[in-house]
């Protein structure tokens, strides 16, 4: 008796189409295992012409940076020997780096900013980000050119906190708003509209006493809990340029 | 190159999905808040190629965005897929003006299922936290997506499908 076989020319591993699929399946899965970093880079550079201060008025008042610059460093050395002189701490750092601001998302569930500074400037997965007024952030992903900061106001954001004025320990937690909720967890906590919060001396993500915010509005206590709304010093969606801290706490 | 162009338009503005989405301009939204810009790109594609290719490249979109956004916890994937599966067995109506609305409607409730599916997640994962805290903004957050992209649905999906529809008779010609 003859063997009669079926000779199956058409399966799926003989087909382009499914080699191509998984190879960009596979592609996607290292893209997103990577964070994104080459999507992050190639926006880094499409984006560059239109960097906060490239072309406006930044030309002009160029000449006048510098000028204070040289001033800023002139008092920094005076006040670093006065220090020397009276025994205090060096309290400036000058671990920071400047960086702009060419991405941002504020509104809706995903709350972050990309900067044009990353690894290859030496910035670290946790590090501070700051901005005129306060803190900002912590640097949550970098990519060669690139890094990604999460903000106060992220669902994802949980920041302890230090209430000034009451002598007290906080905890900030992003709510997908522009105002995170502070929670205290002590009912009879005194706390007022326009209290000041700094980052906490206890905390272990940032260094302490950075200013933060003010206290907006409180809520009814719930349980052991009183919570409040914050209102943010530092706007992120105004800001186009921040300090990248590179301070170990 | 422009044959090439051409025939591969809709990848291409597939590539450029992502950028939009880290572009992120402010003067488009209201309170912040973006349209769901996936949505504009993968209905005109599955509407096109059908409910597994619709599948397929929610997945992808969705792994690529996942991977853009800083939230490790939470992911896109399953609102794209199903928004993927569900405009792939969508037929295209006769009137073109009807054709604008009902982009703008199915965006909408697209955005409405990717913006819930999201929500639930962030709810799932805080629940010990006071999910209170979470519920009114992400309930503006969900229904202001969902104004956007309806609003800007019908000016872009149209145009999309009708520029993916001509590549794909080119290609067949």
């Amino acid at each position: 008796m003859l063997d009669i076989r079926r000779v199956y020319i058409s399966r799926w591993w003989h087909k382009k189409k499914s080699w191509i699929f998984f190879g960009i399946l596979l592609f996607l899965v290292f893209v997103r295992f990577s964070k994104g970093s080459i999507y992050k880079d190639f926006y880094y550079f499409i984006s560059k012409p239109f960097w906060p201060g490239q072309f406006q008025k930044e030309v002009i008042l160029e000449s006048l940076e510098k000028e204070s610059l040289i001033k800023l460093n002139l008092l920094k050395k005076d006040n670093i020997r006065l220090r020397k002189i009276l025994y205090l701490q060096e309290s400036s750092n000058s671990d920071s780096i400047s960086a702009a601001v060419i991405s941002r998302k504020t509104g809706s569930w995903w709350r972050q900013i990309i900067l044009n500074k990353g690894s290859k400037d030496g910035v670290e997965i946790g590090s501070t980000v700051i901005g005129p007024g306060g803190l900002l952030g912590r640097v949550n992903s970098t990519s060669l050119f690139t890094s990604s900061v999460t903000l106060l106001t992220s669902p994802q954001s949980k920041v302890g906190v230090w209430l000034d004025r009451v002598q007290i320990n906080g905890l900030l937690v992003g709510s997908g708003d522009d105002y995170p909720n502070l929670i205290l967890y002590s009912k009879n906590a005194d706390i007022k509209v326009g209290d000041f919060i700094s980052s906490s001396p206890a905390s272990t993500l940032f260094p302490p006493n950075i200013p933060i915010g003010i206290v907006q509005s409180i809520h009814k206590p719930i349980k052991a809990k009183k919570t409040a709304k914050i209102s943010l010093l530092a706007n992120p969606q105004v800001i186009d340029w921040v300090q990248i801290l590179k301070v170990k706490i | 190159m422009i044959n090439f162009f051409t025939k591969k338009i809709s990848i291409i503005f597939f590539i450029f999905v992502p950028i939009i989405f880290l572009w992120h301009p402010n003067w488009l939204g209201i309170l912040g808040v973006q349209p769901y810009w996936p949505l504009f790109w993968l209905l005109p594609w599955s509407m096109i190629n059908g409910s597994i290719n619709g599948l397929i490249f929610g997945l992808f979109l969705g792994l690529i965005l996942d991977s853009l956004t800083l939230d490790s916890n939470f992911t896109q994937i399953p609102g794209l897929i199903l928004c993927g599966v569900l405009f792939g067995r969508i037929k295209l109506h006769s009137n073109i003006v009807l054709n604008h609305f009902r982009f703008g409607l199915i965006c909408s409730f697209g955005s409405f299922l990717c913006g819930s599916f999201y929500f639930l997640q962030i709810l799932f994962k805080n629940f010990s936290d006071g999910t209170f805290i979470l519920f009114i903004p992400s309930v503006q957050n969900i229904l202001a997506e969902v104004f956007l992209t309806g609003f800007f649905a019908p000016l872009i999906c149209s145009h999309l499908f009708k520029m993916f529809k001509s590549s794909g008779r080119k290609v067949q010609q």
